[in-house]
C-alpha cells in the first residue's frame, strides 16, 4: 500500500447517519498519546519561547526601528516572492513529472522515479556552488528560484506520484461517463484528491525556503534567514536576530494557515468493496520523445550538472592524493549515526501529534501537529543558540552530547516526519481500525498489527527524509554536537572555509554517496501497493 | 434483571444536537435474527456502532446476555465485547491475505495453526482456494463473505451486520444473504442486521425494528409490521401503499372504494390504507368501475394504474402476471379482505408525526398511491 | 515478510548505532574531560596545528570545537559562566569583544601580553591578538588599470565607482573593518559611506566569492582580506590568477588591520593549561607555527616575521584603531539603518 493513501475514494459526507468527524471524537482519546503529543510539541515550542523572550528584550524602541524601516519591507518582500513563486514551480514541476512517470505510457518509469527523487541526495549548497561555478549569472531572484526549485521539487513530486499511481480508474471512468471531459475530468475528480498531498508537499518547500541560508547567500538574494544570519554575525545582542526570527514565525503561520485551506477537510481512502483497477496509462505517442526530453532535462539540471562538478572535484582531490580516507570515514560514521538517531527519534516523535490529528481530530490536535511546524522556518542557528541557552539551563547533562544534537535534528526536521505521517495514516482509515478492535484486537496491538504495516511505507519514508536533512545540517551540528564530533557536513564546511573545494570534494561525494540509496528507498512509498 | 439475547433500554446518542439516537429500546431473543429498518439518517448505524462500542452513548444501557456492555460509566471496550461487526465495505485489512484476515481476531497459536480457514470459508460459501488471495483479488462479494468469515471466526455470541449486501449487485446480492443466513443459523448466532431495503428486512428477520428518527417506531415479526404497520408512514416504507381519505363507522369504514371491512375498527375522518395486492381486479360488472391507465408488466405479477371514473385518483393494483389487463380496458374493483385505517390527522403532511424526511419517504412509496387528494 | 525483514534490519542497524555510539563515548562524542578545551573560530587547520605543537611540546591534550565567530561567540554568552570552553580563539575581534563585554574572560597574563607587541592588544588587555590580517583591494587590471585604483576607501562612496565594486557585508570580517572605520573617521563619514556602499557595491556572500567575481571580471574590483588572495595565488590560481592586490596604507581605512584574538575564559575548569596554551600561540615558537601552516595570516609575535610573500605588516601603515574600543553596537546600528543588514 501506497502510504500518501490508498484507493482514494473522496467522500465528505458522513459514513452514514452519524456525522463522521463527530463519530470518531466520540471515541475516548488514548491519554497516553496525547500526553506524548503535548511533550513533544512543548519540546519543539521551548526554542520559540526562548527566541521570542530575546525578541522582546530589545524593547519597543529597538524594535519599532528595525522593523519599521525599507530593508524590512525589501526582506519581507524578496521572501514572499521567493515563495510565491518557487513553490508554484515545484507544484509544476513536481505534478507534472509524477503524471508523466505514473499516468502515460514513457518508458523506463523505474528509472525515472529513482532519478526525479534524487535531488534529495543533492545538498542544496552543493548545488549552488556547483551551478555558480559554471554559470556565474545563476544568481539574484532567478538564481535561487532556479535552484531551489531543482532541489526541493521531489517534496511534491513523492506524494503526488504515490497518491497518482494509486488512483482508482474506476473513478476517472464513471467522472468520464458523468459527461466530463478529459481535463474536467482531473479538474474535478483528479486534482480534489491530489490537494492534500500537494498541500503537504508544498508546506515542505514553503518552510524550506524560510529557513534556507546558504543558496540564498550565494545567490546574493538577502531574505530575512539571510539578513537574521547577518544581525548574528554583526550585532553584539542577539535581541535584533531574534526579532527578525519573530517575525519570520508569524510569517510560518501564515503558511501553515493557508496550507490548512488548501488541503481542505477531505479524507481520503477507499470505500466499498470491489476491486480497484490500475489506472489505465495514457498513451504519449508522438508526445513520448518530448516527454522523455522534458524529464532528462529536469534530471540534467537537478542532478547531473552538479553531480558531475563534485565528480570533477573529487577526480582532482585524487589525483593530487587530497583524499585523507580516515577522517572521511570518521565523518562517514558520525553522519550516519547521528542521522540514524535523528531519524528513528524524529518519526517516532512525530507520530502522537499525527496520529492524534487523525483519529481524534479537534482543534487541540491541530494545534498540536502545527505548532511542530514553526521551528523548522527558522535558520538553524537561531533554534541552535536557543537549544544552548535552554540545555545549560535545564539539561546540563546533556549539553553537548549526542541527545541534545539529535533533538536538534528532531526539532529542525519534525516537519519532514510529519507530513509523511499525515499522508501514511490516510492508508489506515478508522474502519480498519474499528473493524480490528471488533475483532477482539486492543487499542495497542490493533496499532501494531494493523496501522504499523499499513503506514510503515511513510513511516520509512519520514525517517528517510530527515536521515538526509541531518546528514546536511551544518549549524546546529556545530553548536550542539559534541566537542571532537566531525560529520561530513562540518568537514565539508571547514574544507571549503579553507578555500579548499578540492579538499572538501570528497565530503560532498560523502554526504550524496550516503543519500542515494536512501533516495532510492523512497520508491516504495510510490510502489507500495495493497 | 438478567436475560439472554440482546437488551438495550433508553439508549440515547447524541453529538450535540438533537439526538441521533433518543431513548431507544430493543430486545433481540438469543439466536435470532433482528433487521432495522429505516430510512437514511435515521440513526441505524449509531445503534450498531454503540453496540459495538464505538459510540459512547450520552444514556441508556446495553446488555447481551445478562452482561451489561453500556451503562451509566460502565463502557466495555469493543474488544471485550465479543460482537462481531461487519460493516458495508466490507473493510478487510489490505495488507493481509484471506487466511490473515479471517483468522485475525484469533490468538495466536490458533492463527499459526491455520487450520479454522477452510471450514469458515466453506461457512461462508466460499472456496478454501481463496485462502491466500489477498483482498484485491476478491470480487465485491467475496470480499464482503471473508469480513462475515472474519467476524463470525471468534464465534461471537451478537453480529452486527451494517448493511452489509447494499453494494453487491442483485445477484449476488441474493447468494450472498442465503450464504450470510445460513452460517449465522449454524452458529446460532444473536444478529441484528441494519439496512434500508425493505424485502430484505423483511426476508431475513424474524423480528423487525422499524427506526425513524432516532426512535423506534414499530418493533414486530416482519408479517405484523408489514401487515400492521403502526403509521401510514410505517406501512409506506415497508411496501407501496395507497392512503384513501374515509369515514370509519366502527367495523366498517367508506370510501372511494366504497364500503370496506376494517382489520381494528374505527370511527369519524381516517385515512385507508390499501396495498396494491388488496385490489383485486375483475370484470367490469362490480359497482365500482376503473379504467386501465398503464401496465407495467414484471412476469410472475404485474402492476396495473387505474384512474377511477369519477374521481381524481389513481389507484395502483398487483395482479398475477397470467391475468393482466390491457391498457384503456374498464375493469371492475374489488377489495375482498380487510383493510387498515388510521385516524387522519396521522397524515404525512401534517408532519405532526415527524414523519421521515428522507428521499424515500417523499420519492418513492407514498407518491405511487397517495390518493384521495381532491377534497 | 519483506516488511518485517526491513522493520528489523532498521531496528538493528538503529541499535547499533547507539551501541557504536556508546562504545566510542570515551574518545569521541563527549568532551574528554582531560583535554584543554579550545573553542575556535579561527581557520580550522591553523588551529589543530597549534593543538598539535603544543601537545607535543607539553604533553596536555587539546579538544577543539569549531564554528563560526558570531555563532560561537554568542554560544559562549549563552553559555555563561558554565561554558565547557577553556579557551577561546576567534578570526575578527568583534565576536571576542562580544565574549569580553559579557565579563566571562580571565584577565590576561603579562608574560603573555608582552610576547605580542603593545598596539596589537587591546586597552582592556583581556585578550591578546594571535595572528592579523589586512584589508585590501582585489582588482581586476583588465578592468581597473592600476592608474585609477581609488586613493581611499572612502572614495568607493562617491557616485562614479557605482556598480563597480563588491564586499561581503553581511560577515563578520567586514564588520570589523567599518568599526576601525567607525573609530577613525567618525559616524557621520562612515553613514554616508554605508550609504554609498548600499547604492555602489555588490552585496557577495564572503571574501572568497568576491575575489572570484573580480577575478571573473563581474565587477573591477572588491573590497577583501590579503589572505584569500595569497592562499589563492600558493595554490591554485583558480579564484585569483587575473587579478592584483591594492594596498591603501597611508592610515586609509581600507588599510585596517583586523585581529584574531585569543583569551582564556573566566569560568575554565582548566585555567592553568588555558593560560599555557595562550602563552604558547603567541610565542615565538607558536607564532613559527602560524607562518609554517600556509594560513597566510600575518604573525603577531615581537620578532617573528611572517610568510615571505607578504609585504611586512610595519609597512602596511594601518590606523590606529584600539581593538576594545571597536563598537559593533553602533556597527551593527548603522549597518541596519543603511539598509545593509
Amino acid at each position: 500500500m501506497p502510504a500518501f493513501s490508498n484507493v482514494p475514494v473522496r467522500y465528505d459526507e458522513p459514513l452514514a447517519d452519524a456525522p463522521a468527524i463527530a463519530g470518531r471524537r466520540t471515541a475516548r482519546t488514548p491519554r497516553l498519546v496525547v500526553i506524548a503529543a503535548v511533550v513533544v510539541a512543548a519540546v519543539l515550542v521551548a526554542p520559540l519561547i526562548v527566541v521570542f523572550g530575546q525578541a522582546m528584550s530589545a524593547g519597543t524602541a529597538e524594535a519599532s526601528r528595525l522593523l519599521l524601516r525599507p530593508r524590512t519591507v525589501e526582506l519581507l518582500r524578496n521572501t514572499l516572492l521567493l515563495v510565491a513563486i518557487t513553490v508554484p514551480v515545484t507544484v509544476l514541476l513536481g505534478c507534472g513529472a509524477a503524471w508523466l512517470v505514473e499516468r502515460t505510457s514513457i518508458p523506463y518509469v523505474g528509472i525515472w522515479r529513482g532519478l526525479l527523487l534524487m535531488p534529495l541526495a543533492i545538498p542544496a549548497f552543493v548545488s549552488s556552488y556547483a551551478w555558480t561555478s559554471v554559470l556565474p549569472s545563476v544568481q539574484g531572484l532567478g538564481g535561487a528560484v532556479f535552484i531551489t526549485a531543482l532541489a526541493y521539487y521531489p517534496f511534491v513530486f513523492l506524494p503526488v506520484a504515490a497518491l497518482l499511481r494509486a488512483l482508482d480508474q474506476d473513478q476517472l471512468d464513471s467522472a468520464r461517463s458523468l459527461g466530463s471531459s478529459g481535463w474536467d475530468t482531473v479538474r474535478r475528480v483528479v486534482l480534489p484528491q491530489l490537494r492534500p498531498a500537494i498541500a503537504g508537499g508544498a508546506l515542505l518547500v514553503a518552510l524550506h525556503l524560510l529557513a534556507e541560508f546558504g543558496v540564498l547567500q550565494m545567490m546574493r538574494y538577502p531574505t530575512f534567514t539571510t539578513s537574521i544570519l547577518q544581525q548574528f554575525a554583526v550585532g553584539f545582542s542577539n535581541a535584533a536576530g531574534s526579532l527578525l526570527a519573530a517575525v519570520l514565525a508569524v510569517l510560518c503561520l501564515g503558511f501553515l494557515a493557508v496550507e490548512i485551506l488548501f488541503r481542505g477537510k477531505s479524507r481520503i481512502a477507499r470505500l466499498g468493496p470491489g476491486t480497484r483497477r490500475r489506472p489505465v496509462a495514457h498513451r504519449l505517442g508522438a508526445w513520448t520523445v518530448p516527454a522523455i526530453l522534458g524529464l532528462a532535462v529536469l534530471v540534467a539540471l537537478a542532478v547531473m550538472v552538479p553531480a558531475a562538478i563534485v565528480a570533477r572535484w573529487l577526480a582532482r582531490a585524487v589525483a593530487t592524493q587530497a583524499v585523507d580516507v580516515g577522517p572521511l570515514l570518521a565523518a562517514t560514521g558520525s553522519s550516519v549515526g547521528l542521522a540514524v538517531l535523528a531519524g528513528l527519534v524524529t518519526t517516532v516523535a512525530a507520530l502522537p501529534g499525527a496520529w492524534l490529528l487523525h483519529r481524534y481530530p479537534s482543534r487541540a490536535a491541530v494545534v498540536l501537529e502545527r505548532v511542530t511546524y514553526i521551528s523548522s522556518a527558522l535558520p538553524g542557528v537561531v533554534i541552535g543558540l536557543a537549544l544552548v541557552t535552554l540545555a545549560v539551563q535545564w539539561a546540563r547533562p546533556v549539553y553537548q552530547t549526542a541527545a541534545l544534537a539529535v533533538a536538534a535534528y528532531s526539532i529542525l526536521f519534525l516537519p519532514r516526519a510529519m507530513v509523511s505521517w499525515r499522508s501514511g495514516l490516510a492508508a489506515a482509515p478508522t474502519e480498519l481500525i474499528e473493524a480490528s478492535r471488533s475483532l477482539g484486537v486492543s487499542g495497542s496491538a490493533t496499532f501494531a498489527r494493523v496501522v504499523l504495516p499499513l503506514v510503515l511505507p511513510s513511516a520509512l519514508t519520514g525517517f528517510v527524509l530527515t536521515f538526509l536533512a541531518t546528514v546536511t545540517e551544518l549549524t546546529a551540528t556545530l553548536l550542539l554536537a559534541p566537542t571532537g564530533t566531525e560529520t561530513l557536513a562540518t568537514a565539508f564546511w571547514s574544507a571549503s572555509d579553507e578555500l579548499d573545494y578540492v579538499a572538501s570534494a570528497p565530503y560532498a561525494a560523502g554526504m550524496i554517496a550516503l543519500s542515494v540509496p536512501l533516495t532510492v528507498l523512497l520508491r516504495r512509498q510510490i510502489l507500495d501497493q495493497r | 434483571m438478567t436475560s439472554a439475547g440482546i437488551v438495550i433500554s433508553e439508549l440515547t446518542v447524541g453529538y450535540g444536537g438533537p439526538p441521533v439516537l433518543d431513548q431507544v429500546g430493543l430486545r433481540v431473543r438469543p439466536g435470532g435474527t433482528t433487521a432495522v429498518l429505516g430510512p437514511s439518517g435515521s440513526g441505524k448505524t449509531t445503534l450498531l456502532r454503540a453496540l459495538a462500542g464505538f459510540v459512547r452513548p450520552t444514556g441508556g444501557r446495553i446488555e447481551v446476555d445478562g452482561k451489561v456492555l453500556t451503562s451509566g460509566q460502565t463502557m466495555i471496550a469493543p474488544e471485550r465485547r465479543g460482537i462481531g461487526y461487519v460493516r458495508q465495505d466490507g473493510a478487510l485489512f489490505p495488507h493481509l491475505d484471506v487466511t490473515g484476515n479471517v483468522l485475525f481476531g484469533l490468538p495466536r497459536a490458533e492463527r499459526r495453526r491455520a487450520t479454522q480457514v477452510a471450514p469458515l470459508l466453506e461457512l461462508v460459501g466460499l472456496s478454501p482456494d481463496l485462502a491466500r488471495r489477498r483482498p484485491d483479488q476478491l470480487s465485491g462479494g467475496q470480499q464482503q463473505r471473508v469480513a462475515l468469515a472474519r467476524a463470525l471466526a471468534r464465534e461471537p455470541a451478537v453480529v452486527l451486520l451494517d448493511e452489509p449486501f447494499s453494494s453487491l449487485d442483485t445477484a449476488l446480492r441474493a447468494a450472498t444473504r442465503e450464504a450470510t443466513l445460513t452460517a449465522l443459523a449454524e452458529r446460532g448466532a444473536t444478529t441484528i442486521l441494519v439496512t434500508h431495503d425493505q424485502a430484505e428486512a423483511l426476508s431475513f428477520a424474524d423480528q423487525v425494528a422499524v427506526m425513524f428518527d432516532g426512535k423506534f417506531v414499530q418493533i414486530g415479526s416482519p408479517a405484523d409490521v408489514y401487515g400492521s404497520p403502526a403509521t401510514p408512514q410505517v406501512g409506506s416504507f415497508l411496501g407501496d401503499t395507497m392512503l384513501l381519505p374515509g369515514q370509519g363507522a366502527g367495523p366498517i369504514v367508506d370510501c372511494e372504494l366504497g364500503t370496506l371491512t376494517l382489520a381494528e375498527p374505527a370511527t369519524g375522518d381516517v385515512l385507508v390504507m390499501i396495498r396494491p395486492e388488496q385490489l383485486v381486479l375483475e370484470e367490469p360488472s362490480t359497482a365500482l368501475t376503473a379504467r386501465v391507465v398503464s401496465v407495467a408488466y414484471h412476469g410472475p405479477d404485474a402492476i396495473v394504474r387505474l384512474s377511477l371514473s369519477n374521481s381524481t385518483s389513481r389507484l395502483v393494483a398487483r395482479v398475477p402476471g397470467h391475468r393482466v389487463p390491457q391498457p384503456d380496458d374498464l375493469v371492475g374493483l374489488a377489495v375482498p379482505h380487510a383493510v387498515l385505517a388510521f385516524p387522519s390527522h396521522r397524515r404525512p403532511a401534517d408532519g405532526t408525526e415527524g414523519a421521515p424526511t428522507g428521499p424515500d419517504w417523499r420519492n418513492g412509496r407514498v407518491g405511487t398511491a397517495s390518493a384521495g387528494s381532491d377534497s | 515478510m519483506r516488511r518485517r525483514t526491513f522493520l528489523t534490519g532498521l531496528g538493528a542497524l538503529g541499535t547499533a548505532t547507539l551501541v557504536g555510539c556508546g562504545s566510542k563515548s570515551e574518545d569521541k562524542y563527549v568532551a574528554d574531560p582531560g583535554a584543554l578545551q579550545v573553542y575556535s573560530s579561527q581557520h580550522e587547520n591553523l588551529t589543530k596545528a597549534w593543538a598539535e605543537a603544543f601537545t607535543k611540546e607539553t604533553g596536555i591534550k587539546v579538544q577543539i570545537r569549531k564554528g563560526g565567530d558570531s555563532s560561537m561567540g554568542h554560544q559562549i554568552v549563552a553559555e555563561g559562566a558554565e561554558s565547557p570552553a577553556d579557551v577561546f580563539l576567534t578570526e575578527n575581534s568583534p565576536a571576542m569583544t562580544l565574549v569580553e563585554r559579557n565579563q566571562l574572560l580571565a584577565p590576561l597574563e603579562d608574560a603573555t601580553r608582552n610576547q605580542v607587541p603593545a598596539h596589537l592588544t587591546p586597552s582592556s588587555k583581556a585578550w591578546t591578538a594571535i595572528a592579523a590580517r589586512s584589508t585590501v583591494l582585489v582588482y581586476n587590471p583588465a578592468k581597473l588599470p592600476a592608474t585609477d585604483l581609488p586613493k581611499s576607501l572612502m572614495n568607493l562612496a562617491g557616485p562614479d565607482w557605482k556598480d563597480r565594486w563588491g564586499c561581503a557585508p553581511g560577515g563578520a570580517d567586514f564588520q570589523a573593518i567599518v568599526a576601525g572605520m567607525l573609530a577613525g573617521q567618525g559616524e557621520q563619514k562612515t553613514k554616508d559611506w554605508l550609504k554609498g556602499l548600499k547604492s555602489n557595491a555588490r552585496a557577495l556572500q564572503n571574501n572568497i566569492a568576491t575575489m572570484k567575481s573580480v577575478n571573473a571580471g563581474e565587477i573591477p574590483c572588491g573590497v577583501i582580506y590579503h589572505y584569500y588572495w595569497y592562499r589563492d595565488q600558493v595554490g591554485t590560481k583558480e579564484g585569483s590568477g587575473n587579478t592584483k592586490l591594492h594596498y591603501f596604507r597611508n592610515r586609509d581605512p581600507g588599510a585596517f588591520v583586523s585581529l584574531s584574538g585569543g583569551a582564556v575564559l573566566a569560568g575554565a575548569k582548566k585555567p592553568a593549561e588555558a593560560r599555557k596554551f595562550l602563552q604558547y600561540i603567541t610565542s615565538k615558537a607558536g607564532q613559527k607555527v602560524l607562518v609554517d601552516s600556509q594560513s597566510m595570516e600575518y604573525a603577531v609575535g615581537v620578532g617573528v616575521p611572517s610568510a615571505p610573500e607578504l609585504p611586512p605588516l610595519a609597512t602596511l601603515q594601518a590606523p590606529p584603531v584600539d581593538p576594545f574600543t571597536l563598537n559593533s553596537d553602533q556597527v551593527a546600528t548603522l549597518m541596519t539603518d543603511a539598509g545593509i543588514l
